[in-house]
């Protein structure tokens, strides 16, 4: 994808975010809502056609959409779906959506399933205020033509948390509509109704009683409620805050879930795609050659910027591909050095994204007592295990693709720009995924599979190798990171932090906004200081452009900045001789805040039997964060054995507000920990002459189960609302680990990966 | 050519027999439960069992499978008399200690744990990490990966006994 595209898709999306915004009439041919001013009511009319179409085989039901963020009683309808109308378009753009026919419960929603299980804990939300019985209702990906608009996709830890209310306030009106409707259906009055497990019965007498299926059958008609009706307590809850059975494992471990490299259609073919050897190349020529009579070979694709091979085989596709004759202009020269070079802090050139009290005054005041020290990291891998891959299939002016994405909608805009389609022609479907991690959000894959399908009429499946995906994705940027501080005893009188890195988000924004935000809020996440108890604090991030591709990754600059700031204050507690833990507890306000840091930092602690005895050439260090408003705590055990480091233990204490599901928050835990592990072990990509030198994982190993330490997570609830998990859980390992390092041996090791000194 | 997969027979052009099994599986037989993360061997996704023993399919030429016995995880569960599928212990395990995120990587656990269990049903902590420590997974799932096999080593016992 072109970065132009990219930028225009944004665009688009912030577009459809602010007329979600507005209050709604719906106002498809197919469905009425009908404001009724002398009763009060708002009426939902479905008409025939919509009603029975849109439920296919069921044949009756009832569909409410829900928006993000809406005020109470601002609901936007949806009609009954079907292909003339839909809801995509629909004013207002709901992002979801449930549907209630006689077969049971669905909920249609825009968020991929990634592996973080979002899907079962939308369906804890939905299932709770509908008060379904756990098995009656299923969690859906929806098309896009079907689905309904979400411009940001998944992503950035967020979707517990921004559906949680308006999921809950959507569901408690859809219950409160089947009440009502069967209150006239039983003859009961609707204050005399009870709803349990998908059934509504008279409170007196129990054999009058319809379950959901038998309410919505025949019904066209439907009065929703002016405002959100009352949500349940915390203390009435089944499935919120239950440790429930993940809904896509049985699936997944059958082999029969669906992922975009496993999609087929009937009469498919297979593509491969031109490549340079560098960075920033791009196509002088190319020309057919010998490629078009290689056995196999069905088609070839030239266009300006464009080379591939449609075959009947992928093998058959690739070495057709090795046949073509396609000259590049190369990009030549740049090196990690260069990269290190240009990324690299110029004292106070950044811009401020973080000023309390006046830290330039104080460090100046007392310049000769500054301590100071910077860290680096590398640039890196993704390396989810499911390269991109992509179906697609063009029938004249229509296009239809099955891909493994965080972001549809992206990927929609991004393909109907590509194949110059109408969007509402472009049905993008995303699959299950093998891992994303940040670098699923580009419409890369499903363009050259679009590209290889309008040539010659079939469904064509672009599926990358590790190579490819490796070197023509984008990479965890470069990081430079450097510290200053001044103590006042053992108090921390001032603290700045300055970030160099390479772009994490601009590379997503179009230009304009890139200026409006002037410094990448994605490569200075978790750079700010929140011990909130030191006066001066300051924070400036520098953006560093390089000349390859860089972007999201798990917890953007999270992990980079946290083992910076948390290696640092381990600097500064050993310069004040004061113990870590202690060290941090003191430098926390009497804020909400520094309480719940207080919670994880005591908690992991206790878990970790801080400060208590450890087996001989054992030590510990200790480090904290927080990402979405998520509170995060870890120690790691270490020891050195062959002159490597081991870590034997991590105890993470994790405050995300309200825990969902906890053995679903506890996995993503371990998950990002490990994940943080490789990176603090062995995870560097090199640049040599603008190439990327990473071409598998012989040259790009992942840590394995044999350095996989125990890992113990202990949640730490707070609060009614619930915060992200995905991505937290990635900030303090590294400089836990690093802290511990230094505990045992006195080295303090600042770069990632961490190498001993010899 | 005649593959036996999952004790079914299924036949598939010999043209080119040098071909990785791993394609012949998954876009030839459509049985794509078994994945692709590399195709050189090392991450262990598209391990599947010949003749019991694991082996990578992405670097395992057809010739070399003719004859012989294969086992994906299409052919783990069974089916009972009612016509109900039967999960294999190895996949009750995993469902038991929630172990999969993605799930990408967990056909390729799957099959590297049956074969260790098949050969040890009482397979150590170490003999568990060295069996297991060739099959990456990136979404970090190797302490529950390490808890369930050691299960279904457990099931599998009381199954045979
Ligand atoms: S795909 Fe075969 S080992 Fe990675
Ligand atoms: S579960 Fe995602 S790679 Fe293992």
């Amino acid at each position: 994808m072109s970065k132009k595209s990219k930028k225009d898709a944004t665009t688009e999306a912030s577009v459809e975010a602010a007329v979600a915004s507005q209050d709604v009439v719906n106002d498809t041919s197919d469905s009425v809502e009908v404001a009724d001013k002398k009763s009060k009511k708002r009426r939902w009319r479905m008409s025939r056609r919509g009603f029975l179409v849109g439920l296919g085989i069921t044949g009756v039901g009832a569909a409410l959409g829900l928006k993000f963020g809406v005020p109470e009683g601002q609901l936007a309808l949806a009609g009954m779906l079907d292909d003339a109308a839909a809801p995509s378009n629909v004013k207002g753009s709901p992002v979801a959506w449930f549907e209630v026919g006689t077969e049971g419960t669905t909920l249609y929603m825009p968020k991929v399933e990634m592996g973080q299980g979002v899907h079962t804990a939308l369906k804890q939300i939905a299932a709770e205020e509908l008060e379904l019985p756990w098995d009656a209702i299923q969690v859906v990906s929806s098309p896009t033509t079907r689905g309904l608009a979400d411009g940001f996709g998944t992503g950035g830890s967020s979707t517990v948390s921004s559906l949680f209310t308006p999921l809950r306030e959507t569901a408690a009106t859809m219950r409160e509509m089947l009440k009502t409707k069967a209150a006239e259906k039983l003859s009961v009055d609707v204050a005399d109704l009870k709803v349990e497990d998908g059934v509504v019965f008279a409170a007196a007498d129990s054999s009058k009683k319809l379950s959901y299926a038998e309410i919505v059958s025949g019904v066209s008609e439907w009065d929703v409620p002016k405002k959100a009706p009352a949500l349940k307590a915390q203390s009435d809850f089944k499935y919120v805050g239950k440790p429930m059975q993940r809904v896509d494992f049985k699936d997944k471990l059958t082999g029969k879930a669906m992922y975009g490299y496993d999609m087929r259609k009937e009469g498919m073919l297979y593509g491969a795609v031109a490549r340079p050897e560098s960075f920033q190349a791009t196509m002088k020529s190319a020309e057919v050659g010998a490629a078009k009579s290689q056995a196999g070979v069905v088609d070839v694709v030239i266009t300006e910027d464009f080379a591939g091979v449609v075959a009947t085989s992928r093998a058959a596709a690739y070495k057709g591909v090795e046949v073509l004759n396609v000259v590049w202009d190369e990009h030549s020269g740049f090196s990690t050095a260069d990269a290190m070079a240009l990324c690299t802090v110029e004292d106070g050139s950044g811009l401020t994204v973080q000023r309390e009290g006046n830290a330039p005054k104080a460090l100046k005041a007392d310049s000769a007592k500054v301590i100071q020290a910077e860290y680096r990291t590398p640039m890196a891998a993704h390396s989810h295990l499911e390269p991109q891959a992509a179906l697609a299939h063009v029938q004249g002016d229509k296009l239809e693709a099955w891909v493994s994405t965080q972001a549809p909608f992206v990927v929609r805009d991004d393909l109907a720009e590509a194949m110059g389609f109408k969007k509402e022609n472009v049905d993008v479907t995303a699959t299950f995924l093998g891992g994303g991690f940040g670098r699923r959000l580009s419409g890369k894959v499903a363009i050259e599979a679009a590209r290889l399908s309008q040539a010659t009429g079939k469904p064509v499946h672009v599926g990358w190798n590790r190579t490819e995906e490796f070197k023509y994705g984008y990479l965890r940027p470069p990081t430079h990171n450097v510290l200053k501080a001044t103590l006042n005893g053992s108090k921390i009188e001032a603290m700045e932090h300055q970030v160099a890195s390479g772009d994490v988000a601009f590379p997503f924004f179009p230009e304009f906004l890139t200026k409006v935000f002037g410094a990448d809020f994605g490569a200075w996440r978790g750079a700010t200081n929140f011990y909130d108890g030191i006066e001066n604090r300051r924070t400036l991030s520098q953006r560093v452009k390089l000349p390859f591709d860089t972007g999201w990754w798990r917890g953007l600059g999270l992990l980079a900045n946290t083992f910076a700031q948390e290696s640092f204050m381990d600097e500064l507690a050993n310069a004040a001789g004061v113990d870590a833990l202690e060290f941090r507890l003191e430098h926390f306000a009497a804020s909400e805040d520094g309480q719940r840091f207080r919670g994880v930092l005591t908690k992991a602690a206790e878990m970790a039997d801080w400060g208590g005895s450890l087996p001989e050439g054992h030590a510990q260090g200790i480090a904290c964060s927080t990402d979405v408003n998520t509170k995060v705590a870890q120690v790691a055990e270490v020891s050195i054995e062959n002159g490597k480091i081991r870590v034997h233990k991590i105890s993470c204490a994790m405050d995300c507000g309200l825990t969902i599901n906890p053995d679903g928050a506890a996995a993503q835990a371990q998950g990002g920990i490990i994940m943080s592990l490789s990176s603090v072990f062995l995870e560097k990509v090199d640049i040599a002459d603008s190439r990327i030198q990473i071409n598998n994982f012989d040259s790009y190993p992942l840590i394995t189960m044999r350095d996989a330490p125990e890992i113990n997570v202990e949640m730490v609830d707070s609060g009614p609302e619930p915060f992200g998990v995905g991505e937290p859980p990635m900030g303090p390992t590294a400089a836990a680990v690093a802290n511990a390092v230094f505990a045992l041996t006195g080295q303090r090791l600042r770069e990632l990966p961490l190498k001993l000194n010899a | 050519m005649n593959l036996t997969i999952n004790q079914q027979d299924f036949s598939v052009s010999d043209e080119d027999t040098t071909r990785p099994l791993l394609w012949v599986l998954r876009d030839e037989l459509g049985l794509s439960a078994t994945k692709f993360g590399c195709g050189a061997g090392i991450c262990g996704s598209c391990s599947v069992q010949v003749d019991g023993v694991t082996m990578r399919s992405c670097v395992t030429p057809l010739v070399a499978v003719e004859g012989k016995s294969i086992r994906t995880v299409e052919g783990l569960a069974t089916e009972n008399e009612v016509g109900e599928e039967v999960l294999h212990p190895v996949q009750e395990a995993f469902i038991k200690h929630q172990v999969p995120q993605c799930a990408w990587c967990m056909s390729g656990q799957m099959m590297t744990a049956l074969s260790l269990i098949e050969k040890n049903n009482d397979p150590s902590e170490e003999e568990i990490v060295n069996a297991m420590s060739n099959n990456y997974c990136r979404c970090g799932c190797y302490v529950r990966i390490k808890t369930a096999v050691k299960e279904a080593a457990t099931l599998m016992q009381e199954q045979e006994a």
